[in-house]
């Protein structure tokens, strides 16, 4: 795009730094390493009864990785100047995320190999990759893996809908205010409280308003969740209902960025409004459709709650979600060892594919500007 | 005759745009109507169950007075209704512990995520990184991939990450879990925001002397604020319903709203009126923000987008 | 205000016990010879009651009295403060000033927790203790002690817990053992007995202060069956009646099945009525409880205490018995309302038996309680109680063969889950004050008054006690005599049945349960036939039994049913 070349440009530029400052600031950061390293193992000499200090717990450690992220940046100024000075944009994100995340990240993974039941009194035993092998024989899992299908690719209709949506509160209308509340309330109400207000009282199958809507237009007797086919696109409709207004705020936030000499100029040109669309206004929203729909395929794979409430995955597996299922083994069953694997399977599974679609849509993307 | 043959299709053209242009506002309004009744109705449903009870309730009442008398039965029964909210009530304690620890946990996140978040995707948007073997690409999907892992086995390793940390039931440690789930989310979109905002105004205010970061702090965020005012809103609405983090790491201090809602069903029944409340009255502060932050959305972005 | 009440009436504690004993005992027998002859027995016990202390229950449940609406804050704290006196008998005042204690239990729709901030305060008030409280959601309970259990964070002194996870608490030594000032203060031989031990106990030690007593019963339309014209339709009906000749609720099993296919396309007042309700979808574990009520009948063999699980911890699951009562399933819910595939016990119970839909479903308790109180029901007085329908035969699983007892059909209650009880936590051990706080607590919350309150007014909790079943006290309270001895006997009679189903307390019970839902759920929506979910079910607990520890758990198991 546009900016890669500007922001090559940046990177060209160099600022002279003198010597002494650029030593000082690489001794901030030994400096900083060294009292966080050291910190650290004293902590764990604790921990392990070589040397007694008594620690009650591990807060020192993360107090020293705050020291130690300060000092970092400070001595990256020192040392780098303008370079330095850019580092400190990414840095506090970085380093935060690897705070909070390395630690569950790897003692997920060493739960993952092993056989590890919260109720079996002999606790944690190593068991390689039988957890692996029992996954890709487990027959609610697949089931789960391919619901998840269906579930990506409803995606793409919520997608269809917001972008209407969207276009609909970007068009010139009277109490725009009113509208766009209005179309993110559904996004405010807790997944919970949906599950119960929409999925088992409005759809309750005597008494429930949309049922009385369904026999009014026809249908005897209306049934949402006992066939499979009805039940999945019942799940997926309360689920739209929720998303929805979060991609349509993306889209709307991006709708409002175009530049409209752009659109003025189309029309101009006597194009329809739909080749006007099509030709100037989704080119330009390509990249932040990637994003919303990235992200809420992320949040789509990770659907549950509604699930687990309405269907509990039935009726027979039909609605079943790979979170949903993870959480019943994990959670019902406390089988924390086989539901992390699948879980990281699942995670492998899901940096591939989106990295597949990134890479697919940068290169589409890239023909196209 | 030549003349009036001249001027009639030129009158015609004009009343047929004038019925087009009618025609489309009349599709338009249509459309938002439609969709306005879908997205209202389930609230509209949230908020008149706060006032059936159980009866009222199964038989699916529609219209408060005409189909049934509504009472204040879910308010009372947080303590909440008129003729309970001068007495001591447990439940409206409990009621509002759990909603100030919702503000205080889910403010503190959101806007912590939107600086951090900001921040880096000014970063990747303006210059090349290198971290370790990542690239700008790589680290914008670093962020991301934070975002995959279903929460629920995270269970274990943040209890016992949290326990080792002293971090179980407090406030501080409840807004770095949540700062992690939508810092990749603000990233994103930011960096979208920023993607959009013309190199030649950060390149213009390098000129004027401007420094990277008061390039970004001078001239780029005020432009972007519309885009932060839009992920911040986003972040709230997630910290403030998040429930499976919060029923975990919490347990009397810290502990939120999502699980009251929860907890209105069990093996007793469901108190429908009681949960109903609890939805509507943690809408509601969502719903001010939104009213008050809608107009940031819009404005500024099309100011910076068009120069 | 009623301490000396408190103290002449332990005075008589000792030898009131004994009669008591006698009285169990006697109970017991009578519940051998004839179910019905349970509610003389009880009245035993009011005689046995001193006049003051019938005076002060009398006074409890005027609080505020049936009809006069749901208590709240206000009543409970009156009913804590009315119950102290066994507390202050034991407890100086003031003596537990400084503790704090943390209490872990459930918030269900503003009840369990909130009844007890409410119960606890005047407690508080007297003893000088404070109290923190952890309220859950019931969804998330298990799964959450599971989880503090394995990774050390146990931040509570006191827990509500149910009986089923004893193995997976007391087993582990996390709870403290009762002093036996306690059991005194408790007038545990008051407790019903299915509820005493082994249940509450683990090695022989006492941990549990049982606050409540679980069963299925079953729960119908009284109007329903009472209707003429149904009656006269069934009359002209030409299908196998099973026995069932007059229009009536049925008793077995067969009746149940077959007035339900009777009832698909019957009116009653104007509506479609619908017979028996099934609970297919999976509910965290519990939803298998209400195959358990279907196939106890057929699987429970008199003498016999073993119906899950062989002395060998193999599954009986995948036996006829069982597999036939999945069947029972698949072939009624073609008859059964459309959707209902998709009901949990939650839909069955409150959406759809309260509702009005549906003629009979099998539930706890809580069916019956929330049937009369006016606003949470539809049906209302229309409700009738009794036991779990039995089965004209029964398969004795050592003989491999149906049999038909002469002494009539089977009967075999599901005594689920086993109710909720209050534990002390190991961690309060090592300070004696704290110790003596926390037990005095969880004892003044499993008094005998205050459980005669709390199974007469909205708490979430069953009677547990045999000094419950004085019908006298409930009448005077408001309820009506007729559904009030309904409702008790079917309670009383399920507990102190001869041949009550009583789950074993293994560890990980749930995880079998949930392992279980997961294939019926499969089954019944038609993926497989019963006896593959049965085998399939089978294969999963037997998996799971490997994985928990095979010798532990026989090893548990045995003890859990009292065999060696």
């Amino acid at each position: 795009m546009a900016n890669t070349a500007a922001a090559a440009h940046f990177v060209g530029q160099f600022d002279s730094i003198p010597p002494q400052r650029r030593l000082a600031g690489r001794l901030l950061i030994a400096l900083g390493s060294i009292g966080f390293v050291l910190i650290v193992l004293l902590q764990a000499f604790d921990a392990a009864g070589i040397v007694r200090i008594g620690f009650t717990n591990w807060r020192p450690t993360l107090y020293a990785y705050g020291g130690w992220a300060v000092l970092l940046c400070v001595g990256l100024v020192l040392a780098r100047g303008q370079r330095g000075w850019r580092a400190l944009f990414i840095l506090p994100a970085a380093l935060f995320t690897i705070a909070v995340a390395i630690f569950p990240t790897i003692f997920g993974l060493s739960i993952a190999f092993t056989d590890w039941n919260l109720a079996s009194l002999s606790g944690q035993k190593f068991n390689g990759i039988d957890n692996l092998v029992q996954a890709f024989h487990d027959p609610f899992y697949i089931n789960a893996l391919l619901n998840m299908v269906y579930y990506v690719c409803a995606v793409l209709v919520e997608y269809a809908i917001a972008f209407c949506l969207a276009l609909l509160l970007n068009a010139d209308i009277r109490g725009r205010k009113f509208w766009r509340v209005t179309f993110l309330l559904p996004f405010m109400l807790s997944p919970v409280a949906v599950s119960w207000m929409v999925g088992k009282s409005m759809l309750e199958t005597r008494f429930g308003p949309i049922p009385r809507l369904v026999r009014w237009l026809g249908v005897q007797t209306p049934s949402f969740f006992g066939d499979p086919i009805w039940a999945k696109l019942w799940i997926e409709a309360m689920n739209a209902w929720v998303s929805i207004p979060f991609v349509m705020i993306l889209l709307l936030a991006g709708l409002q960025a175009l530049p409209k000499e752009v659109q003025e100029a189309a029309r101009v040109d006597g194009a329809s409004a739909w080749q006007s669309f099509w030709q100037v206004t989704f080119p330009l929203m390509l990249p932040v459709s990637v994003t919303a729909i990235i992200i809420r395929t992320i949040f789509q794979l990770k659907l549950a709650d509604i699930v687990i409430t309405v269907t509990a995955g039935g009726p027979g597996g039909a609605t079943d979600t790979v979170s949903s299922f993870i959480y019943r083994v994990y959670s019902d069953r406390s089988n924390v060892g086989y539901g992390t694997m699948l879980a990281m399977i699942y995670l492998v599974i899901i940096i591939v594919f989106v990295t597949l679609v990134l890479n697919f849509v940068g290169r589409r993307m890239q023909r196209m500007t | 005759m030549t003349t009036t043959a001249a001027s009639l299709p030129r009158v015609e053209s004009r009343v047929a745009a004038r019925t087009r242009w009618l025609g489309n506002k009349l599709l338009i309004y249509a459309a938002l109507i439609f969709w306005a009744i879908v997205s209202l109705f389930p609230v509209y449903w949230t908020i008149t169950t706060s006032f059936k009870t159980a009866r009222d309730v199964q038989l699916g009442h529609l219209l408060p007075w005409i189909d049934y008398q509504p009472s204040w039965i879910g308010w009372k029964s947080l303590g909440l209704s008129p003729d309970t909210i001068g007495t001591s009530s447990p439940t409206r304690d409990e009621f509002l512990l759990r909603f100030t620890n919702s503000v205080i946990v889910g403010f503190a996140a959101s806007a912590l995520a939107v600086v951090l978040g900001s921040l880096a995707a000014y970063g990747l948007s303006r210059f090349h990184y290198k971290l370790l073997w990542m690239r700008n690409h790589d680290i914008r999907f670093f962020f991301l991939s934070q975002l995959i892992l279903p929460p629920v086995v995270l269970a274990l390793p943040f209890l016992v990450l949290y326990k080792e940390l002293a971090l179980l039931d407090t406030h501080f440690g409840l807004v770095m879990l949540y700062t992690l789930t939508v810092l990749p989310i603000v990233v994103w979109i930011m960096k979208d925001q920023f993607d959009t905002i013309p190199m030649e105004l950060d390149e213009a205010a390098q000129v004027d002397g401007l420094g990277p970061w008061g390039t970004f702090s001078w001239v780029v965020l005020p432009i972007a604020l519309p885009g932060m005012v839009a992920s911040f809103i986003l972040s709230l609405i997630l910290c403030w319903n998040e429930y499976f983090f919060s029923a975990l790491l919490t347990s009397t201090a810290a502990k939120t709203l999502p699980v009251l809602v929860a907890s209105q069903t069990s093996s007793q029944g469901i108190n429908w009126w009681t949960m109903a409340a609890v939805s509507t009255a943690a809408i509601a502060p969502l719903a001010i923000v939104g009213v008050i932050l809608e107009r940031y959305i819009v404005k500024g972005l099309t100011a910076g987008a068009v120069k | 205000m009623r301490v000396e009440h408190y103290n002449r009436l332990l005075g008589m504690m000792a030898s009131r016990r004994s009669v008591l004993k006698g009285a169990a005992g006697a109970a017991s027998l009578a519940a051998l010879a004839s179910s019905g002859a349970l509610g003389t027995a009880s009245s035993a016990f009011a005689a046995d009651m001193s006049a003051d202390e019938l005076a002060l229950r009398k006074q409890i449940l005027q609080i505020p009295g049936v009809g006069k609406g749901q208590p709240g804050d206000a009543e409970w704290q009156k009913v804590g403060e009315m119950v102290l006196g066994p507390t202050k008998a034991n407890v100086k005042q003031g003596e537990f000033a400084g503790v704090e204690l943390t209490f872990m239990g459930l918030n269900n729709q503003g009840q369990h927790n909130f009844l007890y901030r409410g119960f606890l305060k005047p407690w508080e008030t007297y003893t000088g203790a404070t109290t923190k409280w952890i309220d859950l959601a019931q969804a998330d309970y298990n799964a959450r002690l599971q989880q503090a259990v394995a990774t050390g964070t146990v931040d509570f002194d006191v827990i509500e817990m149910g009986a089923p996870f004893e193995g997976d608490v007391c087993g582990k030594g996390l709870t403290s053992e009762m002093p036996d000032w306690v059991k005194t203060q408790l007038d545990m031989d008051d407790i019903v007995a299915y509820l005493q031990p082994p249940v509450g106990t683990w090695n022989g030690k006492q941990y549990r202060v049982t606050v409540d007593g679980d069963t299925h019963n079953f729960n119908y339309r009284t109007d329903v069956f009472a209707d003429a014209d149904l009656a006269k339709a069934w009359d002209s009906y030409s299908d196998d009646k099973k026995g069932l000749t007059k229009w009536g609720v049925p008793t077995t099993w067969q009746q149940v099945q077959a007035v339900t296919k009777f009832l698909k396309g019957q009116k009653f007042q104007g509506n479609d009525v619908y017979g028996y309700l099934d609970a297919p979808k999976p509910w965290g574990g519990f939803g298998f409880y209400f195959l358990g009520s279907r196939a106890t009948a057929y699987a429970k063999y008199p003498g016999d205490k073993a119906f899950l699980f062989d002395e060998d911890m193999k599954p009986l699951v995948n036996n006829p018995a069982w597999v036939r009562a999945i069947q029972d399933v698949l072939d009624a819910l073609p008859f059964e309302p459309a959707d209902q595939i998709n009901a949990d016990p939650n839909t069955t119970g409150f959406s759809q038996f309260l509702a009005g839909t549906g003629s009979m479903i099998p539930w706890w308790g809580d069916i019956g309680s929330n049937a009369k109180t006016s606003d949470s029901s539809v049906i209302g007085d229309t409700v009738g109680f009794s036991i779990l329908p039995g089965s004209d035969d029964v398969y004795n699983r050592k003989t491999g063969k149906w049999e038909t007892l002469s002494s009539g059909p089977n009967f075999a209650p599901n005594c689920a889950y086993l109710g909720w009880g209050v534990y002390v936590m190991a961690r309060v051990d090592g300070d004696a004050k704290k110790q003596k706080a926390a037990w005095s607590a969880a004892a003044h919350l499993g008094g005998k008054d205050l459980a005669l309150w709390t199974a007469a007014y909205p708490s979430g909790f069953q009677v547990y006690r045999n000094s419950q079943h004085n019908i006298d006290e409930w009448v005077s309270a408001g309820y009506d005599k007729d559904f009030i001895t309904s409702y008790l006997d079917s309670q009383f009679n399920s507990y102190n049945h001869p041949n009550a189903a009583v789950e074993p307390r293994i560890p990980g019970i749930f995880q079998y349960y949930s392992a279980a839902e997961d294939i019926l759920a499969n089954t019944f929506a038609g993926k497989m036939k019963a006896q593959e979910g049965a085998d399939a079910i089978a294969a999963a607990w037997d998996k799971l039994t490997d994985q928990l520890g095979r010798d532990s758990q026989i090893k548990l198991y045995r003890a859990a049913l009292g065999m060696t």
